[in-house]
């Protein structure tokens, strides 16, 4: 299996990329480097963590507009706001921000890739949020936060689309590889 | 001559000198003949790198000691920096014939004791520039409109954590050898240097390891979390401290996660781990609070991408890296030059250690400057912070008064 890391020259992508690369062959690139050729090999795109705004980065939009109905995509961080972007969703500041924090988390019955009611803890580093109401039809709200209840995972139920705020490759995230996990081994 | 003398008559003498503290063994290592200096910049410095993958010291003595100033370091990142007006070197590597070990007695391991006795002259008389009054840039007023520009920043997602330098700086002459040893009686610290030279001379009590590297394995050891001793009396209290504190322990944290991705970009798979998390260790007017880090190379790992991957150190910028870069390069206006850049040496690829140059004092240009910095938090006002750099400069200060 082929993924493709599209770095947004954070500076947790390679923790993440670590977490990615016992699930196949790892590429990373620069999010001003990618080529379409590359994107159309992989199997897995993955959006990483990394400063801004969605808005910051029309090439990712793009790639995850032109590929979000024929590859996996996985958003986090940056990436999931990339995701929720590309669905019509509007990106904005939150009272309090989060960088650096390890805060308790919650799923839904809306989640396909994880159980239903189920408390993780995580850790957070963004100081932007999706502003909701967020409608649309395909992409759900799948996790929120225990404490601001702002949303923390998007699931999409028509493609193969999952976006996490939080970072599983952070070492205040226990067990982060399970999060990863279940979204690569997801079937639609 | 005896070895006690020799080295008496080597610091009093005009020679070319870097002393650097090796803490774990709790002595300092002096060094000395030099048959090659390197002035290192962006043209040069992948060739330099790319030689010393393939150099091994054979000798006591010979390795590769010297520094990466922080603007080659950016340059290094294809990052824009600010032009310095008078031509500091960005980066300068010495080979050294000589190397004393300075401890409870003294040894000396050299190419030829007779050519270094003979090498010694004494130094001429300084001019003796009178003391000045301290400078200290950007100005609480300049200082406030940037740290209010960051917190912008910072609430739209583009930095996360930024540490803002100022520079302190006067003129007077300083005895460099003399200067160091005393700087050392009060405050030791594990990754103090002093480089003495006709062009410059440096003196440092950093704290701060950025990596050690032995076989295959690589270690860095962040700090993350400043308090001052007068407030806490204790290891114990600090400890609490750092725990209790919101602020301190978030830095903390991002920057673990930071140094984490930084070695994993030169390591195997799952090879990084966490040795220690958040230790407190003590100073003269200070408490940190540290980090160990650790991770198993790539096999084929060249110098070039570790010292891209790791240099300039994290924990003295913010993160994300490389966009904290460009938004303090954008706002600062005086070139940081040695201030966060590294210092260390070199011995072969499966040896090397290198500090993050803070806590220094550049002597260059008939000019002392000290750089401190701090960062740039939310529920903070940027007179706090003011604050907090100047006590994090008082240790240097004193000794420029």
């Amino acid at each position: 299996m082929k993924l493709l890391l599209i770095d947004h020259e954070d500076s947790f992508t390679y923790n993440l990329a670590h977490l990615l690369s016992s699930f196949g062959k790892l590429e990373v690139k620069n999010y001003y480097d990618v080529k379409e050729s590359t994107v159309k090999k992989s199997d897995i795109i993955i959006f990483s963590p990394g400063p801004g705004k969605p808005l910051d980065y029309p090439i990712s939009l793009e790639i995850y507009e032109k590929f979000k109905t024929k590859k996996k995509i996985i958003g986090i961080c940056l990436g999931f706001q990339l995701i929720a972007n590309g669905e019509g969703g509007i990106i904005s500041k939150q009272e309090k921000i989060f960088h650096g924090y390890q805060t308790y988390i919650r799923t839904n019955n809306k989640s396909l890739r994880f159980p239903n009611n189920h408390m993780y803890q995580v850790g957070r580093y963004h100081s932007l949020k999706l502003k909701e109401p967020f409608d649309s039809s395909s992409m759900h709200i799948t996790m929120r936060c225990e404490e601001t209840n702002v949303a923390m995972c998007l699931e999409s139920h028509t493609n193969d689309i999952c976006g996490l705020q939080f970072h599983p490759d952070s070492f205040l995230t226990p067990n982060g590889k399970q999060f990863i996990s279940k979204i690569i081994q997801f079937k639609k | 001559m005896n070895n006690s003398a020799i080295l008496k008559s080597l610091l009093a003498s005009d020679k070319d000198i870097i002393i650097y503290r090796n803490s774990e063994k709790n002595n300092f290592e002096l060094y000395t003949d030099f048959i090659e200096k390197i002035n290192l910049n962006i043209n040069n410095l992948d060739k330099f790198l790319n030689k010393l993958d393939k150099f091994k010291a054979k000798k006591k003595y010979d390795c590769y000691i010297g520094f990466f100033g922080y603007e080659l370091l950016c340059k290094n990142l294809n990052l824009t920096v600010n032009k310095d007006k008078h031509a500091f070197p960005e980066g300068v590597f010495f080979r050294p014939q000589t190397k004393i070990v300075i401890d409870s007695k003294i040894d000396i391991f050299t190419k030829s004791k007779l050519d270094l006795i003979k090498s010694l002259k004494p130094l001429k008389n300084s001019k003796n520039i009178s003391k000045n009054k301290i400078k200290v840039s950007p100005s609480v007023e300049n200082y406030e409109k940037i740290f209010n520009k960051f917190k912008k920043n910072i609430k739209a997602g583009e930095t996360y954590q930024i540490k803002i330098a100022q520079k302190y700086s006067n003129k007077k002459d300083l005895d460099i050898a003399k200067l160091f040893f005393q700087l050392m009686k009060k405050n030791l610290s594990p990754e103090s240097f002093c480089i003495r030279t006709k062009e410059f001379n440096v003196i440092s009590c950093s704290p701060e390891n950025l990596f050690k590297v032995k076989g295959n394995k690589i270690v860095t050891s962040p700090i993350a979390g400043t308090v001052s001793r007068k407030k806490i009396k204790s290891t114990k209290q600090a400890r609490q401290f750092f725990e209790n504190n919101q602020k301190e322990d978030k830095e903390h944290n991002m920057i673990v996660d930071l140094e984490r991705n930084d070695l994993s970009r030169i390591t195997k798979p799952s090879s990084v781990k966490i040795q220690k998390l958040k230790f407190v260790q003590k100073y003269q007017y200070i408490y940190h609070n540290v980090s160990d880090i650790s991770g198993t190379l790539h096999e084929k790992v060249k110098l070039s991408q570790i010292v891209k991957a790791m240099m300039p150190g994290g924990s003295v910028i913010g993160c994300p890296k490389i966009n904290t870069l460009k938004l303090l390069n954008k706002e600062e206006k005086e070139p940081r030059r040695i201030y966060t850049g590294s210092f260390g040496y070199f011995r072969s690829i499966k040896d090397m250690s290198f500090n993050i140059i803070i806590r220094s004092i550049l002597n260059f240009n008939n000019n002392n400057e000290v750089f401190v910095a701090s960062g740039v938090i939310l529920d903070s006002t940027a007179k706090n912070e003011y604050h907090e750099n100047f006590l994090k400069a008082k240790s240097l200060l004193d000794l420029l008064k």
